[in-house]
């Protein structure tokens, strides 16, 4: 039914997108209705026809103030910052009143078919900004799903409703690995004097020592200093520490993961990228049929990331 | 516990929940005050203590009671219901029920399905109400508990932030007056049916007023009480000609059976409804000017069709018969207001076909009561002018003797004893209308002359706003009649004698209900007697137009709407022209909106809409100048014309000043834009040559 509305970022909702139905709590109001005038009919109260009437002229007036609460509202999409896979990816939507004629209430706007959706007033022409929850499926790029809008006001007999299919697309970067393993040692640029010594020393030259950090070479613990800390009880191990020298380029490579399904190692491929981007070294980005020279910052960030994405 | 009431928090600082809670609460128990006053004591206390708890809960944001708690409090009310009324099924037990089950589920007010449940309970008790009084204070009462309700429940759907009660307020405010006229339509037009089963009995409706007995004593109870019995507009008479009081006589019961201490009809009901025994025709001739007035009766669960003496045809919208002793009798209890059209001739005559010896009925007493009073018949017969004048001068002498014997009217006569005539015009010498009439008979039997009580009411006092009469319990009368040979019977009404100024002595000024009571205290104090009267006049406006709108008035609206011959199928038809009229005004007024709009927008957007069908989409806050620009960017030279007019568009918009002349070529612009060529889109085109 859905499919036929046409993809787009901004909704103005009219007559022809918002439909509306009694609710259950409504087929209960009928019920009442229905008792209320047989019990009018029975004890021949004239007063009790008089209740039961206006009683029923609200709910059709409430109808309308209902339906009138979405009309005219326009939806908003706030394009969509790339996320990560597993992460949930909170959708932005800006509702705004462009007539401003009223105050609009309890407009709850969620993907369609979730349970929890968020809960927003718009003044008259006023916008109000919601975040919808929403975990997208996984990597890749994806279109977004449909969003509904919908209203209970003011009784809660008639439930009204739209539903939008925005046209912007999520970009899902895949998962990073937690715990992923260091950094891979970084291929030594052409003709860069240090080069012997630094594949002695894996990549990195000592500048220093440090808190052992999960994930350090064996080889780079100072073993003597580490002893001496298990002996005094503290347990604290201390490693070398390297800074990855600017000479030298670090290649991550999707066959050179050591995982072994596509997923994992795309994982840990993009775990490396943020590692990398978080010291700042220079990466370069190796995938079959793409390859991303070495650079760094967050276009070159985004770039892998993306190109890790569609992978 | 303490700690809770030591920190004063005013409304204001509450949370949110709480004071809906609160609010709430305050409508259940307006909903339910009006029936806790006519309930038993302990059912109004109950749901009072209920609605208490809750509130200290909500205003301690406290746990509500537990499960077990709660089932309890349940098995308790229904428990203390059976054992108040013996049942549960039966007709204020199922109204205290229900009171106390609105009350106790405040108690467990947690979803949203619970409010729902308090609402809808809510609807019901307001119902109730009507059960018991259709006044309109009640009424007022009602739409002020309505609202309440209402408003209520579209806060219960406000779920954002802290809304202002009055802003719910509002929202409730406007779904009332647009369901109105809704209301209006449905209440004129929806076919009124007859019951469509039994109710049970209605002990709470019995209403007080005239009975079929008469003890001494019980029209005194009546004296106090000024709840109207029926209302009349003359329809003939000027507003400021009173009709004559010795005229308004409205003849209830006849009572002809004695048996020393009751008076009762000489009739009796047979299966609880009212059977006149059978005698012979009245024989009732009537002269003079006759009164014509429409009559609005209050429901008395009785019989009595209260007419002006003497009204020989049927009051109109009323069933009923004329029985021999010129009483109107309605063929069911009147149990709910009715209204009819009567014409009464205050000059008339009433006799019978009935053989002389038949009148010994109404001479006839029990034995062994009222010895003195016999002795004065014998007396008064001995009198010279008695025994030459007949019953004519015998009833003088009675009356001479009433007026000059130190017999004074009272309320407050005291306990009377076995021989009440005596007791009368011997002993305490002071009684009420039942006293008087009741011992003028004994003595008329006495003395050999037919005579019977009538009771009924006379009097009334007119309204000075809309002139029309009310007529109360407290003008609830006791007179007789004699039989008079030639003349048949002759109304005496003794108390006349005792107390000429009777109606101007008693006067209590209460309206009906415990509302109208509350009202009454207030506009009824003596000091507003206008506003007074302006309150029954609307009050009987009330009457006329809602209460008693009955099958007949809706058939003669329908009558006067033009349908010759009136049935449901009429209103149905109504009502749907209604519907599918406010449907077209709808629609109507929808396009008007759409034609509102600013004209050099639609054009705007109806080439958007063009381009927007060929995927080029745009949204109005694009300028038609960058829109171009977009055209000539997608289909090249074919744009060209497209792209020209869109500029045209923007230069007519922001031209120097806006002109007639501009107007004009707006209209030119659209004309233009009906013969533009569109290209087909890029994708279409591409089809194409792939195909090719």
């Amino acid at each position: 039914m859905f499919s036929r509305t046409p993809r787009q970022d901004s909704q103005l909702l009219t007559q022809r997108n918002v439909y509306i139905l009694p609710t259950r709590a409504g087929g209960v109001l009928a019920v009442v209705l229905t008792v209320l005038l047989v019990a009018s009919i029975n004890f021949q109260l004239n007063l009790g026809y008089l209740l039961t009437f206006l009683l029923a002229g609200a709910a059709v007036a409430a109808m309308h103030v209902g339906h009138a609460t979405l009309r005219g509202l326009t939806l908003h999409l706030v394009p969509p910052a790339p996320a990560f896979a597993g992460a949930p990816a909170p959708l932005e939507v800006e509702i705004a009143d462009e007539a401003g004629k009223r105050l609009r209430h309890a407009i709850a706007v969620g993907v369609r078919g979730s349970t929890e959706p968020a809960w927003t007033d718009v003044g008259a022409g006023g916008r109000a900004t919601v975040h919808i929850a929403w975990t997208p499926p996984g990597r890749g790029l994806h279109a977004l799903p449909p969003i509904e809008a919908e209203t209970r006001f003011p009784i809660g007999a008639f439930r009204a409703w739209t539903v939008w299919r925005p046209a912007s697309e999520l970009l899902v970067y895949p998962q990073p690995e937690a715990g992923a393993p260091p950094l891979p040692p970084g291929a030594p640029r052409e003709g860069s004097a240090r080069h012997a010594h630094l594949a002695a020393t894996g990549g990195a030259e000592s500048e220093g020592v440090r808190t052992y950090r999960r994930g350090d070479p064996l080889r780079q613990v100072v073993w003597k200093k580490s002893a001496r800390a298990i002996a005094a009880g503290t347990g604290e191990l201390t490693s070398r520490d390297t800074a990855q020298p600017a000479e030298s380029d670090l290649w991550l490579d999707l066959h050179q993961t050591g995982a072994t399904a596509l997923e994992d190692r795309l994982s840990r491929m993009c775990a490396w990228v943020l590692m990398a981007e978080q010291w700042s070294q220079p990466y370069g980005l190796r995938l079959p049929g793409v390859e991303i020279a070495p650079g760094n910052g967050a276009a070159h960030r985004h770039r892998c990331l993306e190109a890790l994405a569609r992978c | 516990m303490l700690s809770g009431l030591a920190i004063p928090r005013s409304l204001q600082t509450l949370p949110r929940d709480s004071r809906d809670t609160l609010f709430l609460l305050a409508v259940v128990a307006w909903v339910i005050a009006p029936l806790a006053l006519e309930l038993k004591p302990w059912t109004g206390a109950m749901a009072a203590l209920m609605l208490a708890w809750r509130g200290v809960l909500a205003w301690r944001s406290a746990p509500l009671p537990s499960r077990r708690t709660r089932v309890l409090m349940l098995l308790l009310t229904v428990g203390a219901v059976f054992a108040s009324y013996r049942t549960l099924a039966g007709y204020e037990a199922g109204i205290s029920l229900a009171i106390l089950l609105l009350a106790l589920k405040t108690l467990e007010l947690r979803a949203r399905r619970d409010a729902m449940a308090v609402f809808f309970l809510g609807f019901f008790v307001l119902l109730m109400n009507f059960l018991y009084s259709q006044s309109l204070p009640l009424a007022v009462a009602a739409v002020i508990g309505l609202l309440g309700l209402l408003t209520a429940l579209v806060q219960a759907h406000m779920p954002v932030g802290r809304p202002p009660v009055a802003l719910a307020a509002r929202t409730a405010l406007r779904l009332m007056v647009f369901g109105a006229p809704v209301m209006a339509a449905l209440f004129l037009f929806f076919p009124r049916i007859a019951p469509l089963w039994g109710v049970p009995g209605d002990p709470a409706r019995a209403r007080t007023g005239l009975s079929e007995e008469m003890r001494v004593g019980n029209i005194a109870s009546l004296a106090q009480d000024s709840s109207p019995v029926m209302r009349i507009r003359f329809s003939d008479l000027p507003a400021s000609v009173a009709p004559p009081q010795r005229d308004l006589y409205f003849r209830g019961p006849v009572l002809s059976r004695f048996d020393g201490r009751d008076w009762t009809p000489a009739s009796e009901q047979i299966n609880g409804r009212y059977q006149p025994r059978w005698m012979a025709p009245a024989r009732l001739t009537v002269r003079g000017p006759s009164v014509r007035y429409e009559a609005t009766l209050e429901p008395s669960g009785r019989h009595w069709l209260l007419v002006m003496d003497a009204a020989p045809a049927r009051p109109e919208g009323a069933e009923g018969f004329l029985s021999a002793d010129l009483e109107w009798i309605a063929s069911r209890p009147l149990t709910n207001l009715l209204r009819y059209r009567a014409e009464s001739y205050p000059d008339f005559s009433l006799s019978t076909t009935l053989a002389p010896a038949a009148l010994t009925e109404f001479t006839r007493l029990p034995d062994g009561f009222d010895p003195r009073t016999r002795d004065l018949a014998s007396a008064l017969l001995a009198q010279p002018s008695v025994a030459a004048g007949g019953t004519a001068a015998l009833i003088d002498a009675a009356l001479a003797r009433l007026r000059n014997g130190g017999y004074r009217y009272t309320l407050e006569p005291g306990v009377y004893g076995r021989d009440t005539a005596d007791e009368f015009w011997f002993g305490r010498k002071a009684g009420f209308c039942e006293h008087i009439a009741s011992a003028f008979v004994v003595l008329m039997r006495a003395a050999g002359a037919p005579a019977r009580v009538v009771t009924g009411y006379q009097g009334g006092s007119p309204n000075s706003v809309d002139g029309v009469w009310t007529v109360r319990q407290s003008d609830a009368h006791a007179w007789t009649e004699v039989w008079l040979a030639g003349r048949g019977w002759v109304r005496v009404d003794p108390t006349a004698s005792v107390a000429p100024d009777r109606l101007e002595m008693f006067r209590a000024q209460a309206p009906d209900g415990a509302f109208g009571q509350a009202f009454g205290a207030v506009v009824g104090a003596g000091w507003l007697p206008g506003l007074r009267a302006a309150w029954e006049a609307v009050n009987d406006r009330w009457n006329q137009w809602v209460l008693n709108y009955t099958q007949d008035r809706q058939l003669d609206l329908l009558k006067r709407l033009g349908f010759d011959d009136p049935d449901w199928r009429s209103m149905g038809r109504i009502l749907g022209g209604l519907a599918l009229a406010a449907l077209l005004a709808g629609l109507a007024w929808n396009a008007l909106r759409r034609r509102q709009r600013d004209p050099w927008l639609r054009l705007y957007a109806d080439a958007r809409r063009h381009l927007e069908k060929r995927g080029l989409s745009s949204t109005d806050a694009v300028a038609p100048r960058t829109l171009a620009r977009f055209v000539m960017a997608r289909y090249g030279g074919a744009g060209r014309p497209i792209s020209d007019w869109l500029l045209r568009l923007e230069a007519q918009r922001y031209a120097p000043r806006q002109t007639t002349a501009s107007r004009a070529s707006l209209a030119g612009l659209r004309r233009q834009l009906r013969g533009l060529a569109w290209p087909d889109t890029p994708r279409s085109a591409l089809q194409r040559t792939r195909t090719n």
